[in-house]
């Protein structure tokens, strides 16, 4: 049931009932001191009484002349009652008024004091009977009972009493009341991220946390909220780019092909031309088929699965067989490919190769004649690095930042179909890299392109 | 060659069945799992082209049920699926080969003639001749008309590979991933590029001309009476 509570009920529970339980405690520790220091205060009185009696008793001559002496203290002392009985229990003297209870048991002769308690008519009384020696009559042993009323300490105890319970009652309201108050307003930021989160959605991913406005305790808690909502805007962001940047690339190739066919039906024509816009087609279509293809590899490598398949290989063999297949295409343009350094990178084989066939490709098609590209591999430590260099006009430092966006081609005359990249090259090979827990780095200095893959190892285990 | 199409997609079915049967199989086509399972029991087959995703029973059932009855006929699997996991489960299961949609058709041709051409074991040659082209395995000399030609290792394998498969239409991507092993879609400027530098070496100054291009399709090497 407790589980059902809010914070703030619980708290406020809490709170009332420990101030409630404080008080109670205190009230009571209080009354019971109370009563006994006043009960103590009686036994001195009554000490003081039975002593006054005994004296007044052994003066006295005789008989009458005690029980004279005696009526005429008494007169004086007002709420103040003596009872004295010879030890056969015959009453030598008993003042007015004196309402002692049958059935209450006197101490016998020779024992020690003792102390009594009563109430009678709605008076409460306290008194002393002690067996004391006397000059008076046959037995020389009396029994005096001193009893004065307490009615005004009853009376005094039952309005602390009824104070205190007062008290107690709204103290406990109040602290309880504090406490709610307090509570609530604690719980108050968590009542702003509330409404804040309430505002979030898909189409409106921006409202944050309020960091600065909350509490220590609750900062953190908020920071990383955000830091959630930041990772789900840019995937959101991306998603939502994907896709019109897809619906985009999309269009104008297909608008094409169906122009170009519907033109075909247009008309009869010979066989030879069919055939040619067949084949045109059917480039075309290839070409639409490897942007697909290429979309959902960097969707995949984008959101960070696991890879295909991880072993440890190395880099230059990798980066050899490369060489290889672009040997043609360099000899075309008379540029010169080499290789320096070695290293090990674990990892996709298949993957590492496509990284890297994306920037020689680019390099070899940015390179003048005659020019030179240049790849190095580095071991260090704690990475290898692959740097892909290559001589050409260089890369603008304006569109630096925009190269690896996906679609993004540096010269708008190739997003052509003609062309025959996707415009994916630079977007994968970030993605791969980034897919092994490394970065991509470009530099562009006086005509000195460089791209750097930097794989960071992981221990062997 | 007896080949057995299980898809359900019409307009593919119809495709590949008269692209199949053009490039001399014997084809049947089935539209859904179940059919597909009983008529590959049935009769027999060379090769099952199978749909992952079926009506009735998906392609991973029927593959098992051909198995289960001891067959062994090579299964190719195509899917629009590209998952590391499916293509696992595939092989698992005893495919022979799994092709992503969309391929091309040339694409797939060559894979199934792959597939077929491994069953049949034969006396290894020592040389492949087209023509007057002549290509010695063992000397890795190549002559045409009696000249000897100078040919770059890489070359030497790509003109190995047409010659190999004379008559048939590689695709690109079938190139480079046989010739230099590069199993993804790359640049293929880089095909196009050594098949131009290989022809020159080939046929520039002859009258008869050996490589053809298939424009949207891919290469071939063929006499060309054969044609």
């Amino acid at each position: 049931m407790l589980r059902s509570l809010s914070l703030t009920s619980r708290l406020t529970l809490f709170f009332t009932l420990l101030s409630a339980a404080i008080v109670l405690g205190l009230g009571v520790i209080f009354l019971v001191a109370s009563e006994r220091h006043f009960i103590d205060l009686d036994d001195i009185v009554l000490q003081d009484k039975q002593r006054l009696v005994g004296e007044l008793l052994a003066k006295s001559s005789s008989t009458q002349d005690a029980q004279v002496r005696l009526k005429e203290a008494l007169d004086h002392h007002h709420g103040l009652y003596v009872l004295i009985k010879d030890v056969h229990g015959r009453v030598f003297f008993e003042s007015d008024d004196f309402n002692l209870p049958d059935a209450t048991s006197l101490p016998e002769p020779g024992s020690t004091p003792k102390s009594l308690r009563w109430s009678s008519r709605e008076r409460a009384y306290h008194g002393l009977a002690q067996w004391s020696e006397t000059n008076l009559g046959a037995s020389t042993e009396m029994l005096i009972l001193v009893a004065i009323d307490t009615e005004h300490h009853t009376h005094f105890m039952a309005q602390l009493q009824h104070t205190l319970a007062l008290y107690a009652v709204l103290a406990t309201l109040v602290s309880g009341f504090a406490g709610w108050f307090a509570a609530h307003q604690s719980m108050a930021p968590l009542r702003a991220m509330k409404s804040r989160a309430s505002d979030v959605s898909g189409q409106q991913l921006n409202p944050r946390m309020p960091v600065e406005a909350v509490p220590v305790e609750m900062a953190d808690l908020a920071n990383e909220l955000n830091r959630m909502l930041d990772r789900l805007q840019q995937d959101f962001q991306r998603l939502s780019d994907f896709s019109s940047d897809l619906a985009h690339e999309l269009r104008t190739p297909i608008s094409n092909l169906l122009t170009q066919t519907q033109v075909a039906l247009s008309n009869r024509r010979d066989a030879d031309t069919y055939r040619d816009i067949l084949a045109s087609n059917a480039e075309e279509f290839q070409r639409l088929a490897r942007m697909v293809s290429d979309m959902l590899f960097l969707a995949k490598t984008e959101r960070g699965l696991q890879l295909p398949s991880k072993e440890l290989f190395s880099a230059e063999q990798e980066v050899q067989a490369l060489l290889d297949f672009y040997e043609a295409v360099a000899d075309e343009k008379n540029v010169r490919m080499s290789l320096h350094g070695s290293g090990n990178i674990l990892g996709d084989r298949l993957m590492f190769r496509r990284a890297v066939s994306n920037l020689l490709s680019n390099a070899l098609r940015h390179t003048k004649m005659a020019g030179e590209v240049c790849i190095e591999i580095s071991d260090t430590e704690n990475s290898t690095k692959v740097s892909v260099e290559n001589t050409g006009d260089g890369i603008d430092p304006k569109i630096m930042p925009r190269l690896f966006d996906r679609f993004y081609r540096a010269d708008p005359s190739r997003a052509q179909p003609d062309s025959d990249g996707t415009g994916l090259g630079l977007a994968i090979t970030r993605a791969i890299v980034e897919a092994h827990g490394g970065k991509i780095e470009v530099s562009s200095v006086q005509g000195l392109t460089r791209f750097t893959l930097e794989f960071i190892k992981v221990s062997q285990a | 060659m007896k080949i057995l199409i299980v898809e359900d997609e019409h307009k593919t079915g119809d495709y590949l069945r008269q692209g199949l049967r053009e490039a001399g199989f014997v084809v049947d086509l089935s539209r859904d799992g179940t059919d597909g399972l009983h008529q590959a029991l049935e009769e027999s087959y060379d090769l099952v082209i199978l749909d992952v995703m079926l009506p009735g029973m998906d392609g991973w059932q029927v593959l098992h049920g051909i198995r289960k009855r001891g067959l062994q006929m090579p299964v190719l699997f195509l899917t629009a699926r590209d998952q590391v996991e499916d293509r696992i489960k595939g092989l698992e299961l005893g495919a022979d080969d799994y092709l992503v949609k969309p391929f091309s058709f040339a694409e797939l041709l060559a894979r199934v003639r792959t597939i077929l051409r491994r069953g049949r074991s034969g006396t290894e040659p020592t040389s492949l001749l087209v023509a007057d082209l002549e290509l010695d395995l063992l000397r890795r000399r190549v002559a045409r008309g009696g000249r000897k030609i100078d040919l770059t290792a890489k070359e030497f394998g790509l003109l190995e590979l047409l010659m190999r498969r004379r008559g048939e239409v590689l695709p690109r991507s079938l190139i480079a991933s046989q010739v230099w092993d590069m199993n993804f879609d790359g640049d293929t400027n880089v095909i196009e590029v050594a098949m131009r530098r290989l022809r020159v070496k080939i046929d520039e100054g002859r009258d008869v001309k050996l490589i053809q291009t298939v424009r949207g399709m891919g290469y071939v090497l063929e006499a060309p009476e054969e044609s």
